[in-house]
């Protein structure tokens, strides 16, 4: 069965991390941002051996994103479409295991991940069964 | 222009970097900001601590960081302003794609096509293409143009809200648009190189970055293009115009007309390059006003003096020219290859239709070339009054004084 682990955060929080303080949300320091990417590394690498790992991705900062919607029919681009407070989709896994609860427990193990603590105090992750065929989502 | 080597990589690495971050994250605009603060970035940090393992790879990492922060700091002005960055998706995405999938190469080329864009008017283009593709700061484009810096700051931004607003994708141009646009690449390169060949203001008669600049974005475009015989062509008549350059100036600055120039001084590998090209590219047609110019550049360049030169065959190849350029100042040439071959009486007489062509009313170029002609028939006065009216409407200060020159060495000799 598949799950996918979903991680979010706002343009505001991909600032701080990358050094630039928001309102609120002070600047990581070198030393957090290197450990918090020390430890997804060894979070996905550990996956990988179990063979429980189907893909992990992290997603480019949410100004860089493009949304397409249609206007009189006519499809319409904006260019950094969130604003810089909206918590969008930041990056994910795709785990296979036995059950909705091995998958819960794999997710629960990010509540090691480094962090300042106003980032661990609201931080979140959803876990999220995928489909494994059309008939499943009765389409 | 010419640099360090550091400095070269960084202008042969620029359209490769800026094409790889606007294939991935578009805003053209924006990421050519970000492009060269990179670049600006790699100049001061690389020589203290040594050129990156993967200098391409460096300057994409960083100008795609600095891109992130640029969009930012507009997010946080439109936020402000309450304005969105919306736009209709051009027609071209929707239909389906029919050209093979884009190599790194091509982005070199996406970017000359982009910089030379129809909607932008060609001084634009020529900033836009030198900064975009050939890497320079908007303070060295300034400088080479002799505009204020922040005038050349506004036409380049402005350049840039056209592209945008334009919508072109970050594509090749489709074949039936492609020869029309790529005759604006190239007319935009040959303008760069004409304007630092023959400055056509200032007090320096020649300013050799920009040719230098305008041959070595030829040569990219050759090594894109090697089938096209325009862009072979192009690249020859630049390298067999600029092998004269240093006979073209005395010791003074001033100019030397070319059949008194000292052929020794030309530059002999310049020639060989440019004939060598020129005789590879005819053969393959179809003949285009580049590879015809580039030929009769060859027949002077293959001269050992002013007196071996192949009037007739340089007449031959202007009247081809002539059958598909509209350009005045072939025509003024045509007639001087007419006065070689038959005299300048012929010469003077095709002058004549061209006084009222008014793409050369108010330049020194017709009463300079009727004035030499008048010298050739031996019509002394006549040729002075004409260098004087050229004179005084050359535009550079070497150009003046050669004119000047010229008319004071004719009233010389008349008094004597």
């Amino acid at each position: 069965m598949k799950y996918m682990l979903l991680m979010f955060g706002s343009q505001q929080d991909y600032d701080a991390l990358t050094g630039s303080p928001a309102p609120g949300k002070p600047a990581w320091s070198p030393q957090e941002a290197a450990a918090m990417g020390a430890f997804m590394g060894s979070f996905s690498q550990d996956l990988a051996e179990s063979g429980e790992l189907v893909d992990a991705r992290g997603l480019t900062a949410p100004v860089h994103a493009r949304r397409l919607r249609l206007e009189s029919g006519v499809p319409v681009v904006t260019d950094g479409p969130y604003p810089e407070t909206e918590e969008v989709l930041a990056g994910y896994w795709i785990i296979e295991c036995d059950s909705f609860d091995r998958a819960t427990e794999i997710a629960s193990r990010l509540a090691d991940c480094p962090g300042p603590e106003y980032v661990r105090g609201v931080a979140k992750v959803d876990v999220r069964p995928i489909a494994e065929s059309r008939d499943e989502l009765e389409l | 222009m010419p640099g360090t080597g550091t400095e070269d990589l960084l202008r042969q690495l620029a359209p490769q970097v800026l094409g790889a971050v606007v294939r991935r994250y578009g805003h053209f605009g924006t990421a050519e900001d970000a492009v060269q603060e990179a670049l600006l970035a790699a100049a001061t940090q690389w020589p203290e601590q040594g050129i990156p393992a993967s200098p391409r790879g460096w300057l994409i990492t960083v100008a795609s960081r600095r891109l992130t922060d640029l969009l930012r700091s507009e997010q946080a002005r439109r936020q402000r302003e309450s304005t969105v960055a919306s736009w209709a998706l051009p027609d071209q995405w929707l239909a389906p794609a029919a050209d093979d999938p884009p190599t790194g190469a091509d982005d070199t080329l996406i970017l000359l096509f982009m910089c030379c864009h129809p909607a932008l008017s060609a001084a634009s283009q020529i900033a836009l293409t030198l900064r975009a593709v050939g890497g320079l700061t908007t303070a060295e484009i300034a400088r080479a143009f002799l505009v204020p810096e922040p005038a050349m700051t506004r036409r380049i931004s402005r350049a840039k809200q056209a592209i945008a607003a334009s919508g072109i994708p970050f594509t090749l141009p489709k074949p039936p648009d492609r020869a029309e646009r790529l005759s604006a690449v190239l007319h935009v390169l040959y303008l760069i190189f004409t304007e630092g060949y023959a400055a056509t203001s200032g007090p320096s008669l020649q300013r050799g970055e920009l040719t230098a600049e305008a041959i070595r974005l030829a040569r990219i475009a050759h090594g894109l293009l090697p089938d096209d015989s325009e862009v072979t062509g192009l690249l020859a008549l630049m390298l067999l115009t600029d092998a004269r350059r240093p006979a073209r100036t005395g010791p003074h600055g001033e100019l030397i007309p070319m059949a008194e120039q000292d052929r020794g001084r030309w530059n002999a590998a310049c020639i060989a390059e440019g004939v060598a090209l020129i005789t590879g590219a005819l053969p393959h047609g179809p003949t285009g006003p580049y590879q015809l110019q580039a030929a009769i550049a060859a027949l002077h360049g293959e001269a050992l003096s002013a007196d071996a030169t192949d009037w007739p065959q340089i007449l031959a190849l202007y009247e081809l020219l002539m059958q598909i350029s509209d350009n005045p100042v072939v025509a003024l040439n045509h007639a001087v290859a007419v006065a070689m071959v038959h005299g300048p009486a012929a010469g003077l007489a095709l002058l004549g239709e061209l006084a009222g062509d008014e793409r050369l009313a108010g330049g020194h170029r017709l009463p300079t070339v009727r004035a030499h002609l008048l010298e050739m028939a031996g019509d002394q006065a006549a040729a002075r009054e004409s260098y004087l009216a050229a004179a005084r409407r050359a535009g550079s200060i070497p150009q003046q004084r050669y004119l000047n020159t010229r008319a004071a060495r004719l009233a010389d000799s008349q008094s004597t």
